[in-house]
């Protein structure tokens, strides 16, 4: 192959279509390269695409029917024990002003749209023939000459460009080879993501769970769901289905010797998601391994001579007990990768002191802020108290609280205080809220 | 809660699309050394954390290993700490994987 291109994007994820679509927009001869049959294939998230960039990339999106399943109106984050749900939620009508700020997605539906987005991109771009997004290609491997990446190997075939940008997701075997995270990553910054998509026809999602329209319900959950394990779970609606399962902390779950699907199982048979599920058939499970936002989990670097990597390959993604972003992380640094390559393109330096660029805008972005300063909060939800004694703890005050019986009540301030007698130390609740308080 | 009936694994692997899922010669994507799961392994942990069952025990507490049900997920890639996962991504025409429907 002769032609060179400006840029190979490894993986047809959100990362590298964010990647493809700024390039498109910018007239640069690229070429995405994707493993599943179609992009969107091989991908499995819990899933929301939070934040607003969608709208950069694909102008007025929510007047599109396809891509994208529900925006999210209403919000829940739910404590439970063996028995009880004790909610915080929030819903709220300037959740539906666009752009949305949230909305749920299927990967197969959702990266399929919009590679086809990109695919318009491409076309009305100034060399319509000279870019392409090519399916069912596996890349092998990223080609090196004296420690410049120079392109990739896909069997027998060898693309050049002047840079790479590495979007392959967690399973970041490339990252590996090209020496810029170890050969071998051990499982104490990732976790186990499980997940049902259970049908239910759209009427009655939305009467079920009080929704209008397009409008959607993210519900995390804490405490029993997981079994004892480090994790949460999650419900999320989508058109005519629901998004249900579990991430597990991997090291957690191998220690206490525990199956994610048995763990599953223990979920949905929860008498509070019985409800919510009650006659939704199953029509698909899946699972994916998860970054659990340690910043420590990152990759020694995330650019090199002639080479990027963005999205979850590089690790971005937190879970600061507010929402889990992944997605829109790979977006953003889809998005400034191929800014970086655009710039370096100007100035014909592929080097890793221009590439550097790529980190700089990462760090002034709201990606690396955010994993920088909710670091404490991670570490704080990884902490065995938070999946076990302040979930049971909340729910028995909130068993108290609600309760009427007809004999005297006891002050709040009084069921408080029995509550965490029976539950944990006061004096280790304080230091854990004042914890809490600082890192969120 | 795990002792509560639900659907098994190979339910919901029944709905799981698989790529040349009539082929009996499927290249193998993740090769795993077997002898150090049975000598050395101090946990056989891919036995409970793979979310697929890739991975059984036999009889005599023997780890055994099949790629054909594998979802991608990459669990095992991380848990795995003896060394005996060797993982690549499949093949597009002469391997297995999957092939979301909703993902």
């Amino acid at each position: 192959m002769e032609e060179k291109f400006d840029c190979i994007i490894v993986g047809g994820g959100i990362a590298g279509l964010s990647a493809a679509m700024t390039l498109a927009r910018a007239d640069a001869r690229f070429l995405v390269i994707e493993r599943g049959e179609f992009c969107g294939a091989k991908n499995v998230s819990g899933g929301v695409l939070w934040g607003s960039d969608l709208a950069r990339l694909v102008p007025e999106y929510w007047n599109d029917e396809a891509g994208f399943e529900r925006y999210v109106s209403h919000r829940r984050l739910t404590f439970m024990d063996e028995q009880s749900a004790f909610s915080v939620d929030f819903k709220s009508d300037h959740f539906g002003e666009t752009p949305y700020t949230g909305v749920t997605v299927l990967r197969a539906v959702f990266d399929a749209w919009l590679a086809g987005k990109v695919q318009e991109a491409i076309d009305a771009s100034a060399h319509p023939d000279e870019s392409f997004l090519a399916t069912d290609i596996l890349v092998e491997e990223v080609i090196q000459e004296d420690g410049r990446v120079t392109g990739i190997r896909a069997g027998d075939e060898v693309f050049h460009s002047d840079c790479v940008i590495i979007a392959e997701g967690v399973n970041n075997l490339l990252t590996r080879q090209i020496g810029l995270e170890k050969e071998y990553v051990p499982g104490d910054h990732v976790a186990v993501g499980v997940k049902e998509v259970l049908k239910l026809d759209a009427a009655r999602l939305q009467d079920r769970f009080q929704l209008n329209g397009r409008s959607g319900l993210t519900n995390e959950f804490v405490g029993a769901c997981s079994d004892g394990v480090e994790g949460g779970g999650f419900l999320y609606t989508n058109k005519d289905s629901i998004s249900l399962g579990l991430v597990l902390g991997m090291n957690d779950l191998r220690d206490k010797g525990k199956t994610p699907y048995d763990v599953l199982n223990g979920f949905k048979a929860h008498p509070v998601i019985a409800d919510m599920i009650r006659d939704a058939e199953t029509v698909e499970y899946s699972a994916h391994v998860v970054s659990t936002g340690d910043i420590k989990g990152m990759p020694s670097e995330i650019y090199g001579d002639g080479v990027m990597i963005a999205g979850e390959a590089a690790h971005l993604l937190l879970n600061a007990g507010k929402a889990i972003q992944g997605m829109d992380y790979a977006m953003r640094s889809g998005i400034l990768a191929a800014e970086t390559a655009i710039e370096a393109k100007k100035s014909q330096d592929f080097s890793a002191a221009m590439l550097g660029n790529y980190r700089k805008a990462l760090e002034n972005s709201y990606v690396l802020q955010d994993m920088r300063s909710f670091q404490d909060a991670v570490h704080l939800l990884h902490r065995q108290e938070m999946f076990s004694t302040v979930p049971d703890l909340i729910c028995d005050f909130g068993r108290q609280f609600f309760t009427v019986k007809s004999e005297p009540t006891p002050k709040a301030s009084a069921m408080m205080r029995a509550a965490i007698k029976r539950h944990a130390s006061y004096w280790d609740l304080v230091k854990l809220g004042f914890k809490g308080a600082t890192a969120l | 809660m795990s002792e509560r009936s639900g659907l098994t694994v190979a339910e919901r692997l029944g709905m799981v699309n698989y790529r040349n899922q009539g082929r009996s010669d499927a290249r193998a994507h993740i090769e795993v050394d077997t002898d150090i799961c049975n000598s050395t392994c101090p946990h056989k942990c891919t036995t409970r954390v793979c979310p697929a069952k890739c991975y059984t025990l036999d009889e005599q507490g023997n780890v055994h290993f099949q790629f054909e049900d594998c979802i991608e997920c990459g669990t095992c890639l991380y848990a795995c700490d003896q060394g005996a996962v060797t993982w690549r991504f499949p093949h597009p025409e002469e391997g297995r994987g999957v092939n979301w429907t909703l993902g």
